[in-house]
């Protein structure tokens, strides 16, 4: 019966006669990031909205400025090339749901000669089913379920928004994030709430943030056990993110590894608590601007203070990282407040009104 | 073995916008300038208004500046250039 409702595929279909056929064909239309993709048969699509109960044509939304409708149908086509899973599927459909909200501003986070990628935190028992590890290498090739995860998104953005180098990406640099940027929460190697619950998420659901991230920038710090300090380390890396990136305020994410969490945990600071020291601590006085070759853009304002966060709710504090060492990262905005983080949960309807108004977050 | 695969791209693409007639003369007329506000666009456009004016005789030049330089130009923006000849638009870095 259900496959009697369901509306069929609409996608052209092409024939191949073998895998490295379907690369060719992959990569000389433009379709690929550069590596080989898992060939996007009707099984395969077909499977990952049935895990996902959604129909070939529910749209899952329009790119706000060039009103491009993304389907389900086109997003699994490029989750599947990615190398999802069905079951990695509703992760990647909430996450674009998430980017095309207005706020997010996804034609700039794409276009801009700034270079950012789309990074992507994912929390919740979602998590755990799909494999998806904040341990080793949290930020890097930790496992497949993140690996895969993020590759959708970058493959999503290049076949369904034309979002290819020298097209609607205009990139100077990028960064290796392009590739693939997803990062699982620790929740079970930490005290502290999980990101999307900080973020207005209920408790118990699975979510994920997507925020317009430059590259992470590694900081270390193993000779002490003063939160203070350690959160200097951070701050620090913050500060010299505006003096030689950007000097504008906007969503940061730090990445707090467990032997640093362990200390500031049993100092008993909260994720809250994180924030309101880093958002203190993260500022600069315009002139410093001078000190770094950027004097010509100081002007008559050079005491003008201005701090990386707009407001504590500003820093997005991650739990995640292997158990060993005192490495954490900064992970900067692209470019200020122009661009929100957005926090969706997933299997919820995004545009629905939430439950006492906590179904979504963004800031 | 036949593999039977699915085209990743977004087949169903919105409509095209249809571009506006475009003008055999300036002379006399007002050319708009939108900047994105960033710091690379002030003396381009100061340098394109001296040519506009002493090459092809434009009578006035409007610049406006987008409230955001990485979102289309905002409403009230938009909303003027019916009243220009031509529109002049770049990023600026």
């Amino acid at each position: 019966m259900e496959a009697l409702l369901k509306a069929p595929l609409t996608s052209r279909v092409y024939e191949v006669g073998d895998f490295a056929a379907a690369q060719e064909l992959y990569h000389s239309n433009g379709w690929t990031d550069g590596l080989p993709v898992v060939p996007p048969t009707r099984d395969a699509v077909d499977a990952c909205l049935d895990w996902a109960l959604m129909s070939p044509d529910q749209l899952i939304g329009i790119e706000p400025v060039r009103a491009q409708p993304i389907t389900a149908e086109k997003l699994a086509i490029n989750a599947v090339m990615a190398g999802c899973l069905p079951m990695h599927f509703p992760v990647v459909a909430t996450a674009w749901q998430a980017m095309m909200k207005d706020e997010f501003l996804l034609h700039g986070v794409t276009s801009s000669t700034g270079g950012c990628a789309i990074l992507v935190i994912i929390n919740g028992p979602i998590r755990l089913e799909i494999g998806a590890s904040g341990s080793f290498n949290a930020l890097a090739n930790s496992d497949r379920a993140t690996a895969v995860i993020g590759r959708a998104l970058r493959l999503a953005l290049i076949n369904l928004l034309d979002v290819r180098p020298g097209g609607i990406d205009r990139s100077t640099l990028g960064h290796p994030g392009k590739f693939s940027y997803c990062v699982a929460e620790d929740e079970e190697g930490t005290t502290w709430a999980p990101l999307s619950v900080a973020r207005g998420i209920p408790q118990g659901l699975s979510a994920v943030t997507v925020m317009a991230a430059m590259a992470p920038r590694q900081i270390m710090n193993e000779w002490t056990t003063d939160p203070r300090e350690i959160l200097e380390t951070f701050a620090a890396e913050m500060r010299a993110n505006q003096r030689h990136y950007s000097i504008y305020g906007g969503n940061y994410a730090i990445v707090v590894p467990s032997q640093l969490r362990e200390h500031i945990e049993r100092a008993g600071w909260s994720k809250r608590n994180v924030a309101e020291f880093i958002y203190e601590r993260a500022r600069i006085r315009r002139a410093e601007w001078a000190e770094v070759g950027k004097g010509a853009i100081v002007r008559d304002r050079g005491e003008r203070i201005h701090a990386a966060l707009e407001s504590p709710d500003h820093l997005l504090v991650i739990a995640a990282g292997g158990p060993a060492g005192g490495f954490g990262a900064v992970i900067p905005p692209w470019m200020g407040s122009r661009t929100k983080a957005v926090t969706a949960a997933i299997g919820a309807c995004i545009d629905c009104e939430p439950p006492q108004g906590k179904g979504e977050r963004r800031s | 073995m036949i593999l039977r695969v699915l085209d990743p791209t977004n087949e169903k693409k919105a409509p095209r916008v249809q571009p506006a007639a475009r003008p055999s003369s300036l002379a006399g007329g007002t050319v708009g300038f939108i900047s994105n506000g960033k710091e690379g666009t002030r003396g381009y456009f100061a340098q394109l208004e001296r040519m506009l004016r002493e090459e092809l005789r434009v009578k006035s030049v409007v610049w406006r500046t987008k409230s955001n330089y990485s979102a289309p130009a905002d409403a009230h923006i938009v909303d003027e250039i019916r009243n220009w000849q031509a529109v002049v638009t770049g990023v600026g870095d």
